[in-house]
C-alpha cells in the first residue's frame, strides 16, 4: 500500500515538473522571441498559415456609405459582429477594441492603416442612426455597419461567424445569438486571423504587432 | 491570462477600495457595478461580487429595483460558437463562497432605466433571496 502510493506521488511530481518546465520554456519562448508565440497554439489568436481572400459583399456604415470589399482593401480590419441592444458581450467586447486600437495607436506602426468595424446582425432595430451613436461612445473611429440580412450572411459566412436573430412577432425584445470571435482581415482583404474571447486590450494589441511584422517581413 | 483582463483589474481594485457595500444576514455584496450605456441605449448590465458568510446555503431567487423597467437574473453562454444569454431563475450560494458577476458570465440585466445614467450615478437594486431576505445594493455606473 505505501510503494503505491509512494509510485503516485513520485508519478505527480514528474508531471508537475514536467508541466512547471513546459510552462518555462513558453513563457520564455514568448517573453523573447515575440513572433515564434504565434506558432505555438494560441488561446487568443488564430493565425491562418493561408489567409482566404474575401469575396464581394455590401453593406451599409453608420453614415450611410457603402461598405464592401474594397472598404476592407488597403487597411487591417477588426471586425466584429453583435447588435446594440446587447448588454454584456457587445460593450464589453468594444470596450476591450478601444482599448487595443489606443494601444495600437501609440505603438511605432500606428493606426492610421487600422479600422475597427462593427457589423450589427440586427438591421431591424440598428439603424444607420443607432449605429452611428453606438459605436462613436465607444471610439469615434469605429465603423457601425449593417444592411440586409443576405448581405449579413455573406460575410459571416466567409468569416466563419455564427448568429441567430429570433425575432418574436410584436416585441421589441427579442433575442440575438452571435459569434464573440473577433475577425481580422488584412489590407489584401483577406480573412487573417480570428480573435477568441474572453478579449484582452492588450493581449490583441500585442499579437496584431506581431501579425503585421510578419506580413512585413513576408511582403519584401 | 484571466486576470489581466482590465475588467477584472477593475473590478480588483474595487474590491480592494470600496469597503463592504452591504452585509446583511451573512450575506455581504461588494464591487457592485453597472456599465454606462451609449446614448439612446436602453439595455444595462450590472455586475459584482456576491459572497455568502453563511454556514447555510443562500438562494438568489430574483433581482429588482426601482430605476428599471426590468431586472434579471442573466448568465452570457457560448452554444454552438454563438454568445447567448440565458435567464437564470435561481443560483444557490454555498456556504462561504462567492459568486462573481462579471463581464462574459453572471449578470444582471436591466431593461429601460427610469432616467439616464451616467458614470458615477448610484442606482439600487434589490436582491431577493429565497426565504424572504430582500438585500438592497448601490451599483456605481461606471464607464
Amino acid at each position: 500500500m505505501h510503494r503505491i502510493s509512494l509510485k503516485f506521488s513520485s508519478m505527480i511530481t514528474g508531471v508537475a515538473l514536467a508541466a512547471i518546465l513546459a510552462g518555462a520554456w513558453l513563457a520564455d519562448v514568448y517573453r523573447e522571441h515575440d513572433s515564434r508565440a504565434v506558432l505555438l497554439p494560441d488561446r487568443v489568436m488564430t493565425l491562418f498559415p493561408a489567409p482566404k481572400p474575401l469575396t464581394a459583399f455590401a453593406l451599409t456604415d453608420h453614415k450611410n456609405r457603402v461598405f464592401d470589399l474594397a472598404s476592407l482593401k488597403g487597411k487591417w480590419s477588426f471586425l466584429f459582429f453583435g447588435f446594440s441592444h446587447c448588454p454584456d458581450v457587445c460593450p464589453t467586447t468594444l470596450a476591450v477594441l478601444a482599448r487595443a486600437r489606443a494601444n495600437i495607436a501609440r505603438s511605432t506602426a500606428g493606426a492610421k492603416d487600422v479600422q475597427f468595424v462593427f457589423i450589427s446582425v440586427d438591421p431591424n432595430r440598428d439603424t444607420a442612426g443607432k449605429l452611428r451613436q453606438y459605436v462613436d461612445y465607444f471610439d469615434t473611429t469605429f465603423l457601425g455597419v449593417t444592411g440586409d440580412n443576405a448581405q449579413i450572411a455573406n460575410l459571416a459566412g466567409q468569416l466563419g461567424a455564427e448568429y441567430q436573430v429570433a425575432i418574436a412577432p410584436g416585441s421589441a425584445d427579442y433575442p440575438v445569438y452571435h459569434t464573440a470571435a473577433v475577425f481580422l482581415s488584412d489590407p489584401r482583404a483577406r480573412h487573417h486571423a480570428v480573435f477568441t474571447p474572453p478579449h484582452d486590450a492588450e493581449a490583441i494589441s500585442k499579437r496584431f504587432k506581431v501579425v503585421r511584422e510578419l506580413d512585413a517581413g513576408n511582403a519584401t | 491570462m484571466r486576470w489581466r483582463n482590465p475588467v477584472f483589474i477593475c473590478l480588483l481594485s474595487a474590491l480592494t477600495l470600496v469597503p463592504a457595500a452591504t452585509e446583511e444576514a451573512g450575506v455581504s455584496v461588494r464591487g457592485a457595478w453597472v456599465r454606462e450605456t451609449p446614448p439612446g441605449m436602453t439595455t444595462m448590465a450590472g455586475y459584482m461580487e456576491l459572497r455568502n458568510n453563511a454556514s447555510r446555503p443562500r438562494v438568489l431567487v430574483a433581482a429588482s429595483s426601482s430605476g428599471f423597467e426590468t431586472v434579471m437574473v442573466h448568465r452570457t453562454i457560448v452554444k454552438d460558437g454563438m454568445a447567448g444569454m440565458v435567464h437564470t431563475s435561481q443560483i444557490e450560494l454555498a456556504p462561504n463562497a462567492s459568486l462573481i458577476f462579471a463581464p462574459g458570465g453572471y449578470h444582471l440585466m436591466l431593461l429601460n432605466p427610469k432616467r439616464t445614467l451616467r458614470a458615477g450615478d448610484r442606482v439600487v437594486i434589490n436582491l431577493e433571496f429565497r426565504g424572504g431576505l430582500v438585500l438592497p445594493v448601490a451599483f456605481e455606473v461606471r464607464k
